[in-house]
């Protein structure tokens, strides 16, 4: 392998990463650009959602990689394993609003954040007793198909979470920036009380942010699952901690700075364990995170958060 | 001694002998709590439990036949893995072995399964003057007498073994790679545990020794999914084969994208990886070809271990592993130790037994002569070698998936 064609196969394995921090970013920042929430459950809800999606595939019938599907079949079973994962994530999302953060959404300080933590606790115990602690085979009905590009080599797989990836960060800023409701999160952010007084339902807003966010997390569960073929009860706690920090590095509250930060840290993960060494990639990025956050402290695209007056 | 044939023939032996009236005449029955340690939670939790129940049958068979008279063996069972780890948690493993050291009546232990429990737990055992006996962890540090003060303050051997060390498993499957499977270059891994990175030392050490190209040495935050960017980095070294010091929490994760990113290179590891969590995890294609070690001979073809596979099978509706079996004979140990004590008419104590386990010298067990130096380590060492082929006619995450492959030569 050439230094170019290295080069190149980590900005590979650097975008995969990335993407997938994006999709979960999105989750974090979406919330708190409305609520100024950070909701640590979205860790364990990305988690589950691996699991909604692996136990999808199964009951389409595919078990480990030994059932392999070409053309129509694979993409339908494909989309169905996204549509029911993103559907249950994101009904999950909005029950942990509805029941448990609502409630909780007039008391001051830090009891809503600490609450998500208890809720990303709950999750992850209620799949470690349910499921057990093993690591899990992940079904994976794709081809194993390859394409050489300069010596790199680019998978099927990583093809599909760019495409995935893409398609639903457009989707979601179409949403967002065209459609009524979208409209009404956007007011909310700026001004939740304006918004109100606006006729804004905030309720409905704040339900929509949980699903999405969620329904997000589920897809980035799924894309995890296709593309690692193993999921565990553990699997939220590094993902979401570097998504939470690709969200902060990229402006938390800013939907486009979550999928910057998301492919920065990505990109920063793979080529630091190529030239620093993989012990380091924490420290690596961490801190790329302080001094872009000493220089420019809103992140790189700007913070968002609602005027709380 | 250990199968059933002489299993029959031992209790006997010890109803011809009260015949005779030469067995003493007991007080009230004694129960002696055994505590063992292992990973009941994480990653490794199957292996776990396939291990403890090795011990669960040497004793319930004991108490069955009445081996050790007055004597009644109960087995405690502590947990050392938190879901916060995934796997064990030494910090865990250092309060089980407060909680079994300040409970008079656990007179020996087992475990812990791992090295970095074992690691938390050997001083703390020491102080308390409480033997135990790990089937599986393989550390060498715990028993080295360089180490004496920070593993073994209290003075005498307490961490006995029924394994040999890594001082052994990582050389000798260096001299296996080089000998038998010609590699002359490779890249060592380690998932960052005390286990992990001891054996990936001892093979590193071997391995540069005997003329072996080390290419780079890398840690896998056995938390993190992600690899790709290392092993891209060993494809790109043109790495004739890797070696993996770990775990299966870091192994599932390493055998999956190892078998998409370099599926010519030679994967080597130690006996963390020989398990059935390795094999349900990764499943196959991914995991076929990858050789493993286990510090123990393997006799499970042996006839001599027929009889106990299939009281194991009876009892538990599953295939034993192999640390099952040393685990047993671990078992064994401790009732031999307390046979010997009440044939003596000694008080059968917490000191009592640690010196009869020192002592103890079996002969026919199901992994060969059984007895301890005076730091605690097995003196028979033995390094075998299996490789990954997939066995079409067994469970796809059974044991048999392993083939053993010979037996590692010694430095």
């Amino acid at each position: 392998m050439t230094t170019a064609s290295l080069l190149l196969q980590q900005l590979i394995n650097g975008l995969s990463l990335g993407a997938m921090y994006a999709l979960l970013a999105l989750g974090f920042t979406l919330v708190y650009g409305i609520l100024e929430l950070i909701n640590f459950a979205h860790f364990n809800v990305f988690m589950v959602g691996t699991f909604i999606a692996m136990w999808t595939l199964e009951g389409l019938g595919l078990s480990g990689q030994s059932v392999i599907l070409h053309g129509p079949a694979l993409i339908a079973v494909l989309a169905a394993g996204f549509a029911v994962t993103m559907v249950v994530t994101g009904v999950l999302g909005v029950g942990i609003e509805r029941f448990v953060l609502r409630p909780l959404r007039d008391v001051k300080g830090p009891a809503a954040m600490i609450t998500t933590i208890g809720v990303s606790y709950v999750l992850f115990n209620v799949i470690l007793l349910f499921v057990g602690a093993g690591s899990q085979n992940f079904p994976n009905p794709m081809p194993q198909a390859r394409f050489n590009i300069a010596g790199a080599v680019i998978e099927l797989r990583e093809v599909l979470i760019w495409v995935v990836a893409i398609v639903l960060m457009l989707a979601l800023t179409f949403f967002v920036q065209s459609t009524k409701i979208g409209r009404a999160m956007r007011a909310t952010a700026q001004d939740p009380e304006a918004a109100r007084m606006m006729g804004v339902e905030v309720d409905r807003v704040i339900m929509t942010a949980f699903f999405l966010g969620s329904a997000l997390a589920g897809a980035g569960g799924m894309v995890f699952g296709l593309y690692y073929n193993y999921t565990s009860f553990i699997v939220g706690f590094t993902a979401g901690l570097r998504a939470f920090t690709a969200a902060v590095l990229g402006g938390i509250g800013n939907v486009p700075g979550a999928m910057l930060g998301g492919i920065v840290i990505g990109l920063i993960e793979a080529l630091g364990s190529q030239f620093v060494g993989a012990s380091w990639a924490d420290v690596v990025i961490f801190s790329i995170l302080v001094l872009v956050l000493v220089f420019r402290p809103a992140g790189l695209l700007g913070r968002v958060a609602p005027n709380k007056s | 001694m250990l199968t059933r044939r002489s299993a029959l023939k031992a209790s006997a032996g010890f109803v011809a002998a009260s015949a005779a009236g030469t067995v003493p005449a007991v007080a009230a029955n004694q129960v002696v709590k055994v505590g063992i340690d292992m990973p009941y939670t994480g990653a490794d939790a199957t292996a776990a439990v396939q291990i403890t129940e090795g011990a669960q049958l040497a004793f319930d068979e004991a108490n069955k036949y009445h081996e050790v008279p007055g004597i009644t063996f109960e087995l405690l069972k502590y947990d050392d893995g938190t879901a916060t780890a995934g796997q064990y948690d030494p910090a865990q493993a250092a309060t089980n072995a407060r909680k079994m050291v300040s409970d008079k009546a656990v007179l020996a232990a087992l475990g812990p399964e791992m090295s970095g429990s074992g690691k938390a737990m050997a001083p703390i055992l020491s102080m308390g003057g409480l033997a135990t006996i790990t089937p599986s962890s393989t550390n060498p540090d715990i028993t080295d007498p360089k180490f004496a003060a920070q593993f073994r303050p209290g003075g005498k051997a307490i961490y006995f073994r029924t394994v040999a060390t890594d001082a052994y498993q990582g050389p000798n499957m260096a001299n296996y790679m080089a000998e038998v499977l010609k590699v002359k270059s490779v890249y060592v891994l380690d998932d960052t545990g005390a286990y992990g990175v001891g054996l990936a030392n001892a093979f590193q050490q071997r391995a540069e020794k005997i003329g072996m190209k080390v290419l780079g040495r890398d840690r896998l935050d056995p938390k993190a999914a992600d690899y790709a960017a290392v092993l891209t980095k060993i494809k790109s070294l043109d790495a004739q084969a890797i070696y993996f010091g770990g775990v299966t929490e870091a192994g599932v994760k390493l055998v999956k994208q190892a078998y998409d990113i370099i599926p010519k290179v030679i994967k080597a590891a130690g006996d963390g990886m020989e398990s059935s969590d390795l094999l349900a995890g990764a499943g196959f294609p991914a995991v076929e070809g990858w050789y493993v070690t286990i510090a123990a001979p393997h006799l499970v073809g042996d006839p001599r271990v027929a009889s106990f596979l299939k009281r194991f099978n009876e009892k538990f509706h599953q295939q034993p592993e192999d640390y099952s079996l040393t685990c047993y004979v671990g078992a064994r140990v401790i009732i031999e130790a307390a046979k010997d004590l009440v044939a003596n008419k000694k008080p059968v104590t917490r000191a009592a037994m640690r010196d009869a386990i020192q002592r103890v010298n079996l002969q026919n067990t199901l992994i060969g002569p059984v007895s301890f130096d005076a730091n605690g380590d097995l003196n028979n060492k033995i390094i075998s070698v299996f490789q990954v082929r997939k066995n079409p006619a067994a469970p796809l995450n059974s044991m048999d998936q392993y083939a053993y492959v010979g037996i590692a030569p010694s430095a």
